[in-house]
């Protein structure tokens, strides 16, 4: 097939194929520390097609040892769980932050397949930790400049009427460490702060209507009843748009540390504005002003001034498949795959490069293309030990280009912290490895 | 599970609208709303009555804010630095303070009213409330020690971050949706990883994800020149190096790995970061030589000494 990338980039692509051989050096180095079974893996490595690693006696022609016994009979796990031959984690860096009680963990989307995320797997973001909040004990109070203040028990809140609604929830500093260099060799960690669920609640505006908001009512407190009390101030306009109250993710109530069993969803906007364990909602003529809207999640630019109430998370994309750990173990037929989103609206289309952003082709989206959600993009090509410096670039449907890293840091500098979506590259090396790297 | 009747659900469905007004919740009364309305706007809008001066604040500060925000709001390991940071803003490691960063008095209130300390939130009186934020004030050189913060004299805090903080004007880049030429290859620079920085617990080794996922080898070599991005950790640990470190780690005495040597940290640097760091804070017996604590160099913090660690680390790679 045609090469992936020009004649141009020749010069590149050498160099990589020389950083590519020197690390195949270093594995040699490998191979004398650790023996045998690593250097099998180096050597077949991306050249061979993978050798089955299994029990033979298992294996055809012999009939597997499975079959000739019963299995489990029904509710031998009344909750389900997944096979104990996977092993799907959330995953923290440590380094990160003080303490576990106030920090992040990455959702797996190296392992996902899909749009949803599964709810054990959604990424995590608390300031003070998961309280445990019994149902019967859960109240929220909705007052401020409102006609009547109310309190809402969770049975009140699951008697209105409903919606249900797919959506991603993205962390503002999802890839916030590698504005000043490329530091996470995982996609797990330059991506992972981004979660989708399908979502079930009462849209606020029902909610807001139902109470009467005065017309001075510009903004709404959303507090949350850990002991962070996280709170936001959230413009009218939203809480009356889209926002929702949500009681379920993916058909069952929500997982505690997803905000058991009330939050708040503001679909395409960071993550922490969607307040969790939500106890008290105060509508008012100002905003707040509190702790998470000043000290954090506003955004340093480089001339020292800060931008604030950066909610709506841009348009961004990245290659799920290959990444670092999903290196190309074989040559041969390869579905480039990754995951697309923007909090304005749908994605309309992704773009790959395989050069490093000299030349670009359009992936085709697969499956459900739904605004603010998760949307998964698949190029079917051939891969034959070229290095490849992989690309994708998102836009939607309001004609926004998922921009270069130069171009974000020309204009917000490196010390912005939150709302990286630049174009992201992976390098795949001759032997199938995948670097992250950076491309100024 | 959650238990709902169906029939209600379908009743509540057909509702909408006026119907629905007698349905759901039921009024909050003066003091259930009392209980929870904690929130303060930099208007001094909820502010209960009390007050407090840093001199008052100070003892309290110690006792309850010290052990993780540092003696004189500096910081301990990773916990919040509250003081200091002036005009550091536009510097490659801005340290965003109360004093450098925060745009209102009130958020520093309210925020140490309903989280603080951070393992007993909510359990400090009003007055202690105005007390610490007084004295966090006053680290700041915002205030006079035995000024007296309180529900009217909080309006006359000023600061000085307050006019630098603009509402979102994004989108404020403009990319192209170009297909050919896109860039200049032959401009291309290709930056990668620091080494040892990713978690790798995950990565088994017969996962086929390379053994340089590791963090004992990056894709760099001796020879070539390919520009290694620092840090923020370690572009601040510079200067302790500088001062602290350089005098051995600088030309490998007493056994120290010296800096720019890659053979000499690889295999250090696959122990991973914080075993590094503890090795540094705590002093190390190793084949060669004698790490003592904190190179000897006591009065620096656990930070500090974390920082010239990435320093040397990631320049040795």
């Amino acid at each position: 097939m045609k090469s992936l990338y020009e004649p141009g980039t020749q010069d590149l692509m050498q160099a990589v194929a020389k950083e590519a051989s020197q690390l195949k050096g270093s594995d040699r180095r490998d191979f004398l520390r650790k023996g045998l079974a690593v250097a099998a893996g180096v050597t077949a490595g991306a050249a061979t097609p993978a050798i089955a690693k299994g029990n033979s006696a298992d294996m055809a022609p012999n009939v597997p040892s499975w079959t000739k016994q019963l299995g489990r009979g029904v509710v031998a796990r009344p909750y389900g769980r997944p096979s104990d031959f996977t092993d799907l984690q959330r995953r923290t860096v440590p380094w990160l932050t003080a303490s576990p009680e106030s920090s992040i963990s990455f959702s797996p989307l190296q392992d996902l397949k899909g749009i949803i995320t599964p709810s054990g797997l959604h990424f995590e973001r608390y300031h003070g930790g998961i309280p445990e909040v019994p149902p019967e004990s859960y109240q929220l109070m909705v007052h401020g400049l409102v006609d009547r203040p109310l309190i809402f028990t969770l049975e009140d809140l699951m008697r209105m009427p409903s919606v249900t609604e797919v959506r991603f929830i993205e962390c503002p500093a999802n890839g916030g460490m590698e504005w000043k260099g490329a530091q996470m060799e995982a996609l797990q960690f330059t991506h992972g702060m981004i979660s989708c669920s399908e979502w079930t609640g009462v849209r606020l505006s029902t909610l807001l209507e139902y109470v009467g908001v005065k017309p001075e009512g510009k903004w709404v407190l959303a507090e949350g009843s850990d002991a962070a009390g996280m709170s936001r101030s959230i413009p009218i306009e939203k809480a009356l748009d889209d926002a929702l109250i949500c009681y379920a993710q993916n058909g069952e109530p929500l997982r505690p540390e997803q905000g058991f069993p009330v939050r708040l969803m503001n679909p395409g906007w960071e993550g922490n504005t969607s307040v969790k364990w939500l106890r008290r909602l105060e509508v008012g003529d100002k905003p707040w002003y509190h702790r998470e809207e000043t000290s954090k999640y506003t955004d340093l630019m480089p001339d020292g001034r800060s931008r604030k109430f950066t909610f709506v998370q841009e348009t961004n994309s990245v290659v799920t498949n290959p990444c670092p750990e999903n290196p190309i173990k074989q040559k041969g037929f390869i579905e480039i795959e990754g995951l697309a989103w923007s909090g304005r609206g749908s994605i309309k289309a992704v773009d790959l490069s395989f050069d490093g952003g000299v030349t670009w082709r359009k992936a085709e989206l697969k499956g459900l293309v739904i605004p603010k959600a998760l949307t998964r993009f698949s190029f079917k090509t051939e891969w034959n030990g070229e290095p490849w410096m992989i690309q994708s670039r998102a836009i939607d449907d309001t004609g926004y280009v998922q921009p270069t890293l130069a171009q974000l840091r020309e204009e917000r500098g490196t010390n912005s912290i939150y709302h990286k979506n630049s174009i992201h590259t992976w390098n795949v090396h001759a032997n199938g490895e995948v670097h992250n790297v950076q491309i100024t | 599970m959650f238990k709902l009747p169906s029939a209600l659900m379908a009743a509540a469905l057909l509702c909408v609208g006026p119907a629905m007004a007698a349905d759901f919740g039921r009024p909050a009364t003066e003091a259930e709303i009392a209980g929870w309305d904690i929130d303060i706007r930099p208007d001094g809008q909820g502010l209960p009555v009390g007050g407090g001066t840093a001199e008052q604040g100070e003892p309290v500060y110690e006792a309850k804010c010290a052990m993780c925000h540092g003696s004189f709001g500096e910081g301990v390991d990773r916990w919040p630095v509250l003081a200091g940071g002036e005009d550091s803003l536009t510097e490659d490691k801005p340290e965003k303070t109360v004093g450098s960063y925060w745009p209102y008095a009130s958020t520093l209130w309210d925020y140490i009213h309903r989280a603080m300390p951070y393992t007993a939130p909510q359990s400090l009186t009003d007055d202690e409330v105005y007390q610490i934020t007084a004295y966090v004030l006053y680290l700041n050189d915002l205030v006079e020690y035995d000024w007296e913060l309180n529900q009217d004299t909080f309006v006359e805090v000023e600061m000085p971050n307050q006019d630098s903080f603009f509402v979102d004007n994004r989108p404020d880049v403009v990319n192209t949706r170009c297909f050919e030429n896109c860039a200049d290859p032959a401009a291309l620079q290709v930056v990668g990883t620091i080494g040892g920085v990713s978690p790798t617990g995950h990565f088994k080794e017969d996962s086929g994800v390379a053994s340089s996922h590791y963090g004992d080898d990056a894709p760099t070599d001796e020879g070539e020149a390919v520009a290694v991005a620092l840090s923020a950790d370690a572009i601040a640990g510079e200067a302790t190096y500088q001062q602290a470190c350089l005098a051995c780690h600088g030309s490998g005495i007493a056994g120290a790995p010296k800096v720019g040597v890659k053979d000499q940290w690889t295999q250090r640097v696959a122990q991973g970061l914080s075993t590094m760091v503890e090795h540094a804070i705590q002093g190390y017996q190793g084949e060669n030589g004698y790490m003592p604590p904190k190179g000897g160099h006591m009065n620096l913090s656990d930070e500090a000494v974390a920082q010239a660690v990435s320093f040397m680390a990631e320049s040795s790679q």
